[in-house]
Protein backbone atom coordinates (compact mmCIF):
# COMPACT_ATOMS: atom_id res chain seq x y z
CA UNK A 1 0.00 0.00 0.00
CA UNK A 2 1.47 3.83 -0.56
CA UNK A 3 2.81 5.46 2.53
CA UNK A 4 2.39 9.26 1.93
CA UNK A 5 6.34 9.82 3.11
CA UNK A 6 4.56 14.05 4.32
CA UNK A 7 2.56 12.20 6.69
CA UNK A 8 5.30 10.13 8.24
CA UNK A 9 6.48 13.35 9.28
CA UNK A 10 4.33 13.86 12.01
CA UNK A 11 5.80 10.77 13.61
CA UNK A 12 9.33 11.49 12.77
CA UNK A 13 8.67 15.27 14.70
CA UNK A 14 7.36 13.18 17.92
CA UNK A 15 9.87 10.63 17.94
CA UNK A 16 12.87 13.95 17.60
CA UNK A 17 11.51 15.71 20.51
CA UNK A 18 11.31 12.28 22.65
CA UNK A 19 14.92 11.73 21.66
CA UNK A 20 16.02 14.88 23.20
CA UNK A 21 18.67 13.88 26.25
CA UNK A 22 21.02 15.66 28.48
CA UNK A 23 24.13 15.08 25.78
CA UNK A 24 21.90 16.50 22.94
CA UNK A 25 20.87 19.61 25.46
CA UNK A 26 24.50 20.62 26.51
CA UNK A 27 25.85 20.00 22.74
CA UNK A 28 22.58 22.21 21.69
CA UNK A 29 23.32 24.58 24.47
CA UNK A 30 27.16 24.66 24.01
CA UNK A 31 26.56 26.19 19.96
CA UNK A 32 23.23 27.57 20.34
CA UNK A 33 21.04 25.43 18.22
CA UNK A 34 17.82 24.32 19.15
CA UNK A 35 17.59 20.94 20.78
CA UNK A 36 15.52 19.22 18.13
CA UNK A 37 18.03 20.27 15.19
CA UNK A 38 21.17 18.52 16.90
CA UNK A 39 19.42 15.30 17.92
CA UNK A 40 18.70 14.96 14.15
CA UNK A 41 22.20 15.77 13.19
CA UNK A 42 23.58 12.56 15.81
CA UNK A 43 20.10 10.72 14.28
CA UNK A 44 22.36 11.20 10.64
CA UNK A 45 26.10 10.45 11.72
CA UNK A 46 25.49 8.51 14.49
CA UNK A 47 27.77 9.66 16.52
CA UNK A 48 28.12 12.58 18.86
CA UNK A 49 31.91 13.69 17.93
CA UNK A 50 30.78 14.07 14.36
CA UNK A 51 27.74 16.38 15.97
CA UNK A 52 30.03 18.54 17.23
CA UNK A 53 32.57 18.75 14.43
CA UNK A 54 29.44 19.67 11.98
CA UNK A 55 28.66 22.40 14.72
CA UNK A 56 32.00 23.39 14.72
CA UNK A 57 32.09 23.72 11.17
CA UNK A 58 28.93 25.99 11.16
CA UNK A 59 30.94 28.61 13.52
CA UNK A 60 33.50 29.16 10.43
CA UNK A 61 33.40 31.98 8.25
CA UNK A 62 31.91 30.59 4.21
CA UNK A 63 34.80 30.63 1.53
CA UNK A 64 33.83 32.75 -1.46
CA UNK A 65 34.11 31.88 -4.63
CA UNK A 66 33.86 33.31 -7.90
CA UNK A 67 32.92 31.59 -11.42
CA UNK A 68 34.78 33.20 -14.42
CA UNK A 69 32.08 34.10 -17.23
CA UNK A 70 33.39 33.02 -20.90
CA UNK A 71 30.04 34.07 -22.38
CA UNK A 72 31.83 38.24 -22.01
CA UNK A 73 35.76 37.51 -21.87
CA UNK A 74 37.55 35.49 -23.96
CA UNK A 75 39.28 33.52 -21.92
CA UNK A 76 39.29 32.23 -17.94
CA UNK A 77 42.97 33.74 -18.05
CA UNK A 78 42.19 36.94 -18.99
CA UNK A 79 40.21 37.93 -15.99
CA UNK A 80 42.54 35.69 -13.49
CA UNK A 81 45.20 37.61 -14.46
CA UNK A 82 43.13 41.17 -14.23
CA UNK A 83 42.40 40.05 -10.80
CA UNK A 84 45.49 39.19 -9.69
CA UNK A 85 46.98 42.53 -10.84
CA UNK A 86 44.02 43.94 -8.39
CA UNK A 87 45.71 41.66 -5.71
CA UNK A 88 43.57 38.72 -5.68
CA UNK A 89 44.93 35.63 -4.91
CA UNK A 90 42.44 32.92 -6.19
CA UNK A 91 42.79 28.77 -6.10
CA UNK A 92 40.95 26.93 -8.55
CA UNK A 93 37.94 23.87 -7.53
CA UNK A 94 39.09 20.85 -8.87
CA UNK A 95 35.54 19.97 -10.04
CA UNK A 96 34.76 23.07 -12.26
CA UNK A 97 36.75 24.42 -14.70
CA UNK A 98 35.91 27.76 -14.43
CA UNK A 99 35.42 28.62 -10.71
CA UNK A 100 37.97 29.42 -8.34
CA UNK A 101 37.88 30.23 -4.40
CA UNK A 102 38.87 33.35 -3.19
CA UNK A 103 41.95 32.70 -0.98
CA UNK A 104 43.24 36.20 -0.50
CA UNK A 105 41.06 39.55 -1.56
CA UNK A 106 42.34 42.40 -3.09
CA UNK A 107 41.94 46.01 -3.13
CA UNK A 108 38.88 46.86 -4.74
CA UNK A 109 35.75 44.20 -3.30
CA UNK A 110 34.60 41.94 -5.33
CA UNK A 111 31.21 43.24 -6.05
CA UNK A 112 32.63 46.19 -7.73
CA UNK A 113 35.54 45.88 -9.76
CA UNK A 114 35.28 46.65 -13.45
CA UNK A 115 35.49 42.92 -14.21
CA UNK A 116 32.53 42.10 -11.77
CA UNK A 117 30.70 44.92 -13.91
CA UNK A 118 31.45 44.10 -17.15
CA UNK A 119 30.00 40.07 -16.09
CA UNK A 120 33.59 38.92 -16.12
CA UNK A 121 32.31 36.46 -12.99
CA UNK A 122 29.67 35.71 -11.09
CA UNK A 123 30.32 35.89 -7.51
CA UNK A 124 29.35 33.00 -4.89
CA UNK A 125 28.95 33.39 -0.89
CA UNK A 126 29.91 29.78 -0.88
CA UNK A 127 30.96 27.42 -3.45
CA UNK A 128 27.80 24.49 -2.87
CA UNK A 129 25.95 26.79 -5.79
CA UNK A 130 27.89 25.19 -8.44
CA UNK A 131 26.83 22.00 -8.01
CA UNK A 132 23.29 21.91 -9.63
CA UNK A 133 24.20 23.15 -12.45
CA UNK A 134 27.14 20.62 -13.17
CA UNK A 135 24.73 18.30 -12.25
CA UNK A 136 22.29 19.17 -14.53
CA UNK A 137 24.86 18.89 -17.37
CA UNK A 138 23.01 20.55 -20.32
CA UNK A 139 24.03 20.40 -23.63
CA UNK A 140 23.92 23.00 -26.50
CA UNK A 141 20.73 21.09 -27.88
CA UNK A 142 18.78 20.88 -24.54
CA UNK A 143 15.65 22.55 -23.46
CA UNK A 144 15.87 23.77 -19.95
CA UNK A 145 13.86 24.84 -17.00
CA UNK A 146 15.33 26.42 -14.40
CA UNK A 147 12.90 27.06 -11.85
CA UNK A 148 13.27 29.28 -8.47
CA UNK A 149 16.47 30.67 -10.78
CA UNK A 150 16.90 33.77 -9.22
CA UNK A 151 18.92 35.68 -8.50
CA UNK A 152 20.61 34.03 -11.85
CA UNK A 153 23.87 31.97 -10.38
CA UNK A 154 22.76 29.10 -11.99
CA UNK A 155 20.93 30.39 -14.50
CA UNK A 156 23.57 32.27 -15.82
CA UNK A 157 26.25 28.68 -15.35
CA UNK A 158 23.69 27.03 -17.05
CA UNK A 159 24.20 29.35 -20.20
CA UNK A 160 27.46 29.16 -20.03
CA UNK A 161 27.58 25.46 -19.81
CA UNK A 162 25.58 25.36 -23.02
CA UNK A 163 27.71 28.75 -24.30
CA UNK A 164 24.59 30.62 -25.02
CA UNK A 165 23.17 27.96 -27.50
CA UNK A 166 19.91 26.02 -26.52
CA UNK A 167 17.11 27.60 -24.09
CA UNK A 168 16.45 27.92 -20.53
CA UNK A 169 13.08 28.97 -19.44
CA UNK A 170 13.93 30.45 -15.76
CA UNK A 171 11.04 31.20 -13.39
CA UNK A 172 10.77 33.06 -10.18
CA UNK A 173 7.69 34.53 -8.08
CA UNK A 174 9.59 36.89 -6.38
CA UNK A 175 9.71 40.47 -7.74
CA UNK A 176 13.11 41.37 -5.92
CA UNK A 177 14.58 38.73 -6.92
CA UNK A 178 13.36 38.75 -10.57
CA UNK A 179 14.76 42.36 -10.47
CA UNK A 180 18.52 40.78 -9.63
CA UNK A 181 17.68 37.75 -12.27
CA UNK A 182 17.72 39.94 -15.02
CA UNK A 183 19.96 42.07 -13.96
CA UNK A 184 22.83 39.69 -13.77
CA UNK A 185 21.51 37.72 -17.11
CA UNK A 186 22.10 41.29 -19.10
CA UNK A 187 25.72 41.58 -16.99
CA UNK A 188 26.72 38.57 -18.14
CA UNK A 189 25.49 38.62 -21.88
CA UNK A 190 23.51 35.97 -21.47
CA UNK A 191 21.36 35.18 -24.69
CA UNK A 192 19.63 32.18 -24.39
CA UNK A 193 17.18 32.67 -21.65
CA UNK A 194 13.57 33.69 -21.20
CA UNK A 195 12.83 34.44 -17.86
CA UNK A 196 8.94 35.10 -16.55
CA UNK A 197 7.75 35.93 -13.27
CA UNK A 198 4.94 33.02 -12.26
CA UNK A 199 4.60 30.80 -9.44
CA UNK A 200 6.79 27.96 -10.58
CA UNK A 201 3.94 25.73 -10.24
CA UNK A 202 2.19 26.71 -12.95
CA UNK A 203 4.62 26.23 -15.97
CA UNK A 204 3.25 22.62 -16.88
CA UNK A 205 -0.02 24.97 -17.80
CA UNK A 206 2.20 27.23 -20.00
CA UNK A 207 4.84 24.44 -21.48
CA UNK A 208 3.02 21.29 -20.87
CA UNK A 209 5.93 18.23 -21.05
CA UNK A 210 8.15 20.75 -22.55
CA UNK A 211 11.76 20.17 -21.11
CA UNK A 212 14.29 17.55 -21.90
CA UNK A 213 16.50 19.16 -18.66
CA UNK A 214 14.81 20.10 -15.48
CA UNK A 215 16.69 22.27 -12.57
CA UNK A 216 14.98 23.26 -9.26
CA UNK A 217 17.47 24.54 -6.64
CA UNK A 218 13.86 24.86 -4.19
CA UNK A 219 13.74 27.57 -1.82
CA UNK A 220 14.31 25.84 1.47
CA UNK A 221 14.96 26.76 5.36
CA UNK A 222 19.11 26.57 4.64
CA UNK A 223 19.84 24.66 6.86
CA UNK A 224 23.09 24.28 4.54
CA UNK A 225 23.88 27.78 4.76
CA UNK A 226 24.16 28.24 8.99
CA UNK A 227 27.45 30.23 8.69
CA UNK A 228 25.70 32.88 6.38
CA UNK A 229 22.95 33.00 8.71
CA UNK A 230 23.40 32.10 12.56
CA UNK A 231 19.98 33.34 13.23
CA UNK A 232 18.91 29.83 11.47
CA UNK A 233 20.05 28.23 14.68
CA UNK A 234 17.16 29.15 16.60
CA UNK A 235 14.08 30.31 13.98
CA UNK A 236 12.75 26.99 12.67
CA UNK A 237 10.66 24.68 14.31
CA UNK A 238 9.92 21.47 13.30
CA UNK A 239 6.80 22.30 11.96
CA UNK A 240 8.11 24.99 9.90
CA UNK A 241 10.35 22.49 8.36
CA UNK A 242 7.00 20.49 7.39
CA UNK A 243 5.99 23.61 5.66
CA UNK A 244 8.82 23.51 3.72
CA UNK A 245 8.57 20.18 2.37
CA UNK A 246 5.07 20.56 1.41
CA UNK A 247 5.80 23.41 -0.86
CA UNK A 248 9.12 21.83 -2.29
CA UNK A 249 6.57 18.56 -2.86
CA UNK A 250 4.45 21.00 -5.13
CA UNK A 251 7.25 22.90 -7.12
CA UNK A 252 8.92 19.59 -7.95
CA UNK A 253 6.04 18.00 -8.85
CA UNK A 254 5.24 20.85 -11.22
CA UNK A 255 9.10 20.36 -12.42
CA UNK A 256 8.86 17.01 -13.23
CA UNK A 257 5.43 17.17 -15.22
CA UNK A 258 6.93 20.29 -16.96
CA UNK A 259 9.97 17.77 -18.17
CA UNK A 260 9.45 15.69 -21.49
CA UNK A 261 9.19 11.99 -21.01
CA UNK A 262 13.25 10.45 -21.09
CA UNK A 263 14.02 14.14 -19.32
CA UNK A 264 16.03 14.68 -16.43
CA UNK A 265 15.47 16.62 -13.66
CA UNK A 266 17.90 18.00 -10.50
CA UNK A 267 16.43 18.65 -7.17
CA UNK A 268 18.83 20.81 -4.64
CA UNK A 269 18.52 22.81 -1.18
CA UNK A 270 21.12 24.60 0.62
CA UNK A 271 19.56 22.62 3.12
CA UNK A 272 21.06 18.97 5.17
CA UNK A 273 17.53 18.54 6.26
CA UNK A 274 16.05 15.00 5.36
CA UNK A 275 12.51 16.13 5.30
CA UNK A 276 13.68 18.96 3.07
CA UNK A 277 15.87 16.23 0.58
CA UNK A 278 15.17 12.83 1.30
CA UNK A 279 11.63 12.69 2.20
CA UNK A 280 10.68 15.06 -0.42
CA UNK A 281 12.00 12.78 -2.78
CA UNK A 282 10.31 9.96 -1.61
CA UNK A 283 6.75 11.30 -1.44
CA UNK A 284 7.74 12.24 -5.07
CA UNK A 285 8.60 8.59 -6.05
CA UNK A 286 5.52 7.75 -4.14
CA UNK A 287 3.46 9.94 -6.37
CA UNK A 288 5.02 9.23 -9.59
CA UNK A 289 5.62 6.00 -10.83
CA UNK A 290 7.53 7.42 -14.27
CA UNK A 291 10.45 8.82 -12.30
CA UNK A 292 13.58 7.49 -10.60
CA UNK A 293 16.49 8.16 -8.64
CA UNK A 294 20.04 7.93 -10.70
CA UNK A 295 23.47 8.72 -9.59
CA UNK A 296 24.53 12.31 -9.25
CA UNK A 297 27.71 12.22 -11.60
CA UNK A 298 29.93 15.00 -10.72
CA UNK A 299 33.40 15.08 -9.15
CA UNK A 300 32.07 15.78 -6.04
CA UNK A 301 32.78 13.23 -3.62
CA UNK A 302 29.39 13.12 -1.57
CA UNK A 303 28.04 11.56 0.99
CA UNK A 304 25.41 9.24 -0.07
CA UNK A 305 21.12 10.23 0.62
CA UNK A 306 19.53 9.23 4.55
CA UNK A 307 17.45 5.90 3.95
CA UNK A 308 16.85 5.26 7.27
CA UNK A 309 15.40 8.03 9.81
CA UNK A 310 13.88 8.12 13.04
CA UNK A 311 12.26 4.58 12.21
CA UNK A 312 11.32 5.58 9.17
CA UNK A 313 12.78 3.23 5.84
CA UNK A 314 13.13 5.51 2.85
CA UNK A 315 13.61 4.38 -0.68
CA UNK A 316 17.25 2.49 -1.29
CA UNK A 317 17.72 4.48 -4.58
CA UNK A 318 17.76 7.97 -2.01
CA UNK A 319 21.26 6.43 -1.66
CA UNK A 320 22.63 7.59 -5.32
CA UNK A 321 21.86 11.43 -4.02
CA UNK A 322 24.71 13.29 -2.82
CA UNK A 323 25.09 15.03 0.41
CA UNK A 324 27.92 17.65 1.59
CA UNK A 325 29.07 19.14 4.84
CA UNK A 326 30.60 21.78 5.92
CA UNK A 327 32.68 19.49 8.77
CA UNK A 328 33.59 16.66 5.46
CA UNK A 329 33.50 19.34 2.56
CA UNK A 330 34.60 22.48 3.76
CA UNK A 331 32.08 24.28 2.08
CA UNK A 332 28.24 24.74 2.19
CA UNK A 333 25.94 21.75 3.62
CA UNK A 334 23.85 21.07 0.39
CA UNK A 335 21.78 18.03 -0.87
CA UNK A 336 21.37 17.19 -4.59
CA UNK A 337 19.63 14.39 -6.48
CA UNK A 338 19.39 13.75 -10.12
CA UNK A 339 16.01 11.77 -11.11
CA UNK A 340 14.95 10.74 -14.32
CA UNK A 341 11.83 10.51 -15.81
CA UNK A 342 10.81 7.39 -18.10
CA UNK A 343 10.22 7.14 -21.95
CA UNK A 344 6.39 6.82 -22.60
CA UNK B 1 3.48 46.12 -19.70
CA UNK B 2 2.75 44.28 -23.20
CA UNK B 3 4.92 42.56 -25.99
CA UNK B 4 5.27 41.82 -29.17
CA UNK B 5 7.68 40.10 -31.31
CA UNK B 6 8.52 40.80 -34.78
CA UNK B 7 9.02 43.90 -36.80
CA UNK B 8 11.62 46.12 -38.20
CA UNK B 9 12.10 49.59 -35.86
CA UNK B 10 15.65 48.90 -34.04
CA UNK B 11 17.09 47.34 -36.73
CA UNK B 12 16.10 50.78 -38.60
CA UNK B 13 18.08 52.21 -35.80
CA UNK B 14 20.67 49.96 -35.59
CA UNK B 15 21.03 51.19 -39.15
CA UNK B 16 21.04 54.77 -38.90
CA UNK B 17 23.68 54.71 -35.88
CA UNK B 18 26.09 52.29 -36.91
CA UNK B 19 25.61 51.35 -41.19
CA UNK B 20 23.39 48.87 -42.61
CA UNK B 21 26.28 46.33 -41.99
CA UNK B 22 26.02 46.45 -38.75
CA UNK B 23 22.29 44.79 -38.86
CA UNK B 24 24.10 42.02 -39.93
CA UNK B 25 25.64 41.27 -36.52
CA UNK B 26 22.31 40.29 -35.01
CA UNK B 27 21.08 38.80 -38.03
CA UNK B 28 18.43 35.98 -37.28
CA UNK B 29 17.64 37.48 -34.05
CA UNK B 30 13.84 38.31 -33.87
CA UNK B 31 12.94 41.56 -32.33
CA UNK B 32 10.78 41.51 -29.16
CA UNK B 33 9.16 44.73 -27.96
CA UNK B 34 8.22 45.30 -24.73
CA UNK B 35 5.91 48.31 -23.72
CA UNK B 36 4.90 49.97 -20.42
CA UNK B 37 5.78 53.00 -19.50
CA UNK B 38 8.72 52.63 -21.87
CA UNK B 39 9.84 50.49 -24.72
CA UNK B 40 12.82 47.94 -24.16
CA UNK B 41 13.80 45.44 -26.80
CA UNK B 42 15.11 42.44 -26.75
CA UNK B 43 16.55 40.24 -29.60
CA UNK B 44 15.43 36.90 -29.66
CA UNK B 45 17.62 33.46 -31.11
CA UNK B 46 15.51 31.22 -32.97
CA UNK B 47 15.59 28.52 -30.46
CA UNK B 48 14.33 30.83 -27.90
CA UNK B 49 11.02 31.95 -30.21
CA UNK B 50 8.33 28.77 -29.20
CA UNK B 51 9.21 29.38 -25.26
CA UNK B 52 7.96 33.10 -25.85
CA UNK B 53 4.99 32.61 -27.77
CA UNK B 54 3.98 30.02 -25.62
CA UNK B 55 4.10 32.64 -22.98
CA UNK B 56 2.90 35.01 -24.44
CA UNK B 57 -0.24 32.61 -25.29
CA UNK B 58 -0.79 32.13 -21.57
CA UNK B 59 -1.62 35.73 -21.65
CA UNK B 60 1.86 36.35 -19.51
CA UNK B 61 4.86 38.72 -20.90
CA UNK B 62 8.71 37.61 -20.52
CA UNK B 63 10.80 40.02 -18.57
CA UNK B 64 13.66 38.94 -20.07
CA UNK B 65 14.43 37.10 -23.57
CA UNK B 66 17.64 36.57 -25.46
CA UNK B 67 20.00 39.51 -25.84
CA UNK B 68 19.24 42.95 -23.96
CA UNK B 69 18.79 45.06 -26.99
CA UNK B 70 18.34 48.85 -25.35
CA UNK B 71 15.99 51.22 -25.23
CA UNK B 72 13.17 52.94 -27.90
CA UNK B 73 12.30 56.68 -26.96
CA UNK B 74 9.88 58.49 -28.87
CA UNK B 75 12.30 61.71 -28.75
CA UNK B 76 15.63 62.28 -29.20
CA UNK B 77 17.50 59.93 -28.78
CA UNK B 78 15.31 56.96 -30.55
CA UNK B 79 17.48 54.33 -29.59
CA UNK B 80 19.59 53.75 -26.38
CA UNK B 81 21.50 50.34 -27.48
CA UNK B 82 22.62 48.30 -24.51
CA UNK B 83 26.41 48.17 -23.98
CA UNK B 84 25.98 44.46 -24.84
CA UNK B 85 24.57 45.22 -28.23
CA UNK B 86 27.19 47.78 -28.91
CA UNK B 87 29.92 45.21 -27.98
CA UNK B 88 28.73 42.97 -30.35
CA UNK B 89 28.70 45.60 -33.20
CA UNK B 90 32.05 46.37 -32.70
CA UNK B 91 32.88 43.01 -32.89
CA UNK B 92 31.09 42.52 -36.22
CA UNK B 93 32.35 45.62 -37.72
CA UNK B 94 36.02 44.92 -36.22
CA UNK B 95 36.06 48.63 -34.63
CA UNK B 96 33.89 51.07 -33.10
CA UNK B 97 32.09 54.45 -34.27
CA UNK B 98 30.48 56.90 -32.21
CA UNK B 99 32.45 56.20 -29.24
CA UNK B 100 34.97 57.94 -27.20
CA UNK B 101 38.21 56.06 -25.80
CA UNK B 102 38.61 56.95 -21.97
CA UNK B 103 41.80 56.96 -20.11
CA UNK B 104 41.50 54.23 -16.70
CA UNK B 105 40.86 57.72 -14.76
CA UNK B 106 37.96 58.69 -16.85
CA UNK B 107 36.10 55.12 -16.55
CA UNK B 108 36.75 55.17 -12.56
CA UNK B 109 34.80 58.71 -12.53
CA UNK B 110 31.97 57.58 -15.43
CA UNK B 111 31.30 54.11 -13.34
CA UNK B 112 30.16 56.84 -10.13
CA UNK B 113 27.31 57.89 -13.07
CA UNK B 114 29.02 61.05 -13.43
CA UNK B 115 29.96 62.63 -17.13
CA UNK B 116 32.87 62.11 -19.36
CA UNK B 117 35.35 65.28 -19.14
CA UNK B 118 37.64 66.68 -22.31
CA UNK B 119 40.83 65.80 -19.83
CA UNK B 120 39.85 62.09 -19.55
CA UNK B 121 39.27 61.22 -23.75
CA UNK B 122 41.91 59.35 -25.09
CA UNK B 123 40.53 59.17 -28.60
CA UNK B 124 37.44 59.32 -30.49
CA UNK B 125 35.59 57.73 -33.50
CA UNK B 126 33.58 59.20 -35.84
CA UNK B 127 30.67 60.09 -36.37
CA UNK B 128 29.97 61.52 -33.12
CA UNK B 129 26.52 63.50 -33.28
CA UNK B 130 25.76 66.40 -30.99
CA UNK B 131 22.58 65.10 -28.70
CA UNK B 132 22.81 61.57 -30.08
CA UNK B 133 24.50 58.46 -28.29
CA UNK B 134 28.20 57.86 -27.69
CA UNK B 135 29.79 54.42 -26.01
CA UNK B 136 32.69 54.88 -23.96
CA UNK B 137 35.42 52.40 -23.93
CA UNK B 138 38.11 51.94 -21.02
CA UNK B 139 41.71 51.01 -22.10
CA UNK B 140 41.04 47.64 -22.34
CA UNK B 141 38.10 48.24 -25.17
CA UNK B 142 35.04 47.51 -23.04
CA UNK B 143 32.53 49.41 -23.67
CA UNK B 144 31.90 50.77 -19.64
CA UNK B 145 28.90 53.68 -21.01
CA UNK B 146 26.23 55.10 -22.92
CA UNK B 147 25.83 58.39 -22.99
CA UNK B 148 24.97 61.71 -25.39
CA UNK B 149 27.61 63.48 -27.13
CA UNK B 150 27.70 67.14 -26.60
CA UNK B 151 29.77 68.00 -29.53
CA UNK B 152 29.04 67.56 -33.29
CA UNK B 153 32.75 65.65 -34.14
CA UNK B 154 35.73 64.40 -32.24
CA UNK B 155 37.57 67.44 -34.18
CA UNK B 156 35.71 69.98 -31.50
CA UNK B 157 36.42 67.41 -28.14
CA UNK B 158 40.22 68.91 -29.23
CA UNK B 159 38.74 72.54 -28.92
CA UNK B 160 37.37 71.68 -25.36
CA UNK B 161 38.71 73.09 -22.39
CA UNK B 162 40.22 70.13 -20.04
CA UNK B 163 36.72 70.17 -17.76
CA UNK B 164 34.23 70.92 -20.30
CA UNK B 165 31.68 67.40 -20.50
CA UNK B 166 32.60 65.62 -23.82
CA UNK B 167 30.05 62.81 -22.92
CA UNK B 168 26.73 62.77 -20.57
CA UNK B 169 25.97 60.07 -19.14
CA UNK B 170 23.03 57.69 -19.82
CA UNK B 171 23.61 54.59 -18.90
CA UNK B 172 26.90 53.34 -16.91
CA UNK B 173 27.90 50.06 -15.66
CA UNK B 174 28.31 50.94 -11.83
CA UNK B 175 24.44 50.95 -12.05
CA UNK B 176 24.95 47.34 -11.53
CA UNK B 177 26.23 48.20 -8.00
CA UNK B 178 24.03 51.27 -7.75
CA UNK B 179 20.64 50.12 -8.27
CA UNK B 180 20.80 47.10 -10.47
CA UNK B 181 19.30 44.70 -7.96
CA UNK B 182 17.52 47.31 -6.04
CA UNK B 183 15.58 49.95 -7.25
CA UNK B 184 17.79 53.09 -5.98
CA UNK B 185 19.19 54.54 -9.51
CA UNK B 186 16.87 54.93 -12.45
CA UNK B 187 18.65 52.14 -15.17
CA UNK B 188 18.57 55.57 -18.05
CA UNK B 189 19.25 59.31 -16.80
CA UNK B 190 16.51 60.30 -19.49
Amino acid sequence: MPQSYTKLLEEVGRKVMKAVSERARAIASKFGFLEYMVVRYHEIFGDWSEVTELLEAFEKPLVKAIRINTLRFKSVGEVLERLEKLGYELSKIPWDRSSYIVVRAGRVSLGATHEFLLGGYYLYRGVASLIPPLALSPSKLDRVLDSAAAPGGKTTHLAQLMDNEGLIVATDISRERFRALRTNLERMGVENVVAIRVDSRRIPEIFGEYFTKSLLDAPCTGEGIIQLDPSRKTKTSFEDLVRAHKKQVELLMATIRATAPGGRVVYSTCSIAPEENEFTIAEVLESLSNVRVVRTSTAVDFEPGVTEYFGVELPEQLKLCGRTYPHKHGFEGFFVCVLEKEMK
Amino acid sequence: MKCTLGGNEVLSHISRLYGAEATEAVKGYTPMYCSGSFTEVYLVKPQLLEAVEAVLRSGRIPYFAGMYGGRLRSAKPEFIPSHVLVERIYEFLGHPIRAVKAIEQGIKVILYGRDLLAESVASCFEPVELGEVVSVIGPDGYVYAIGLSTTSSCEEIAKLRKKDVVVRSVFDLGWYLRGGTVPREAKYKL
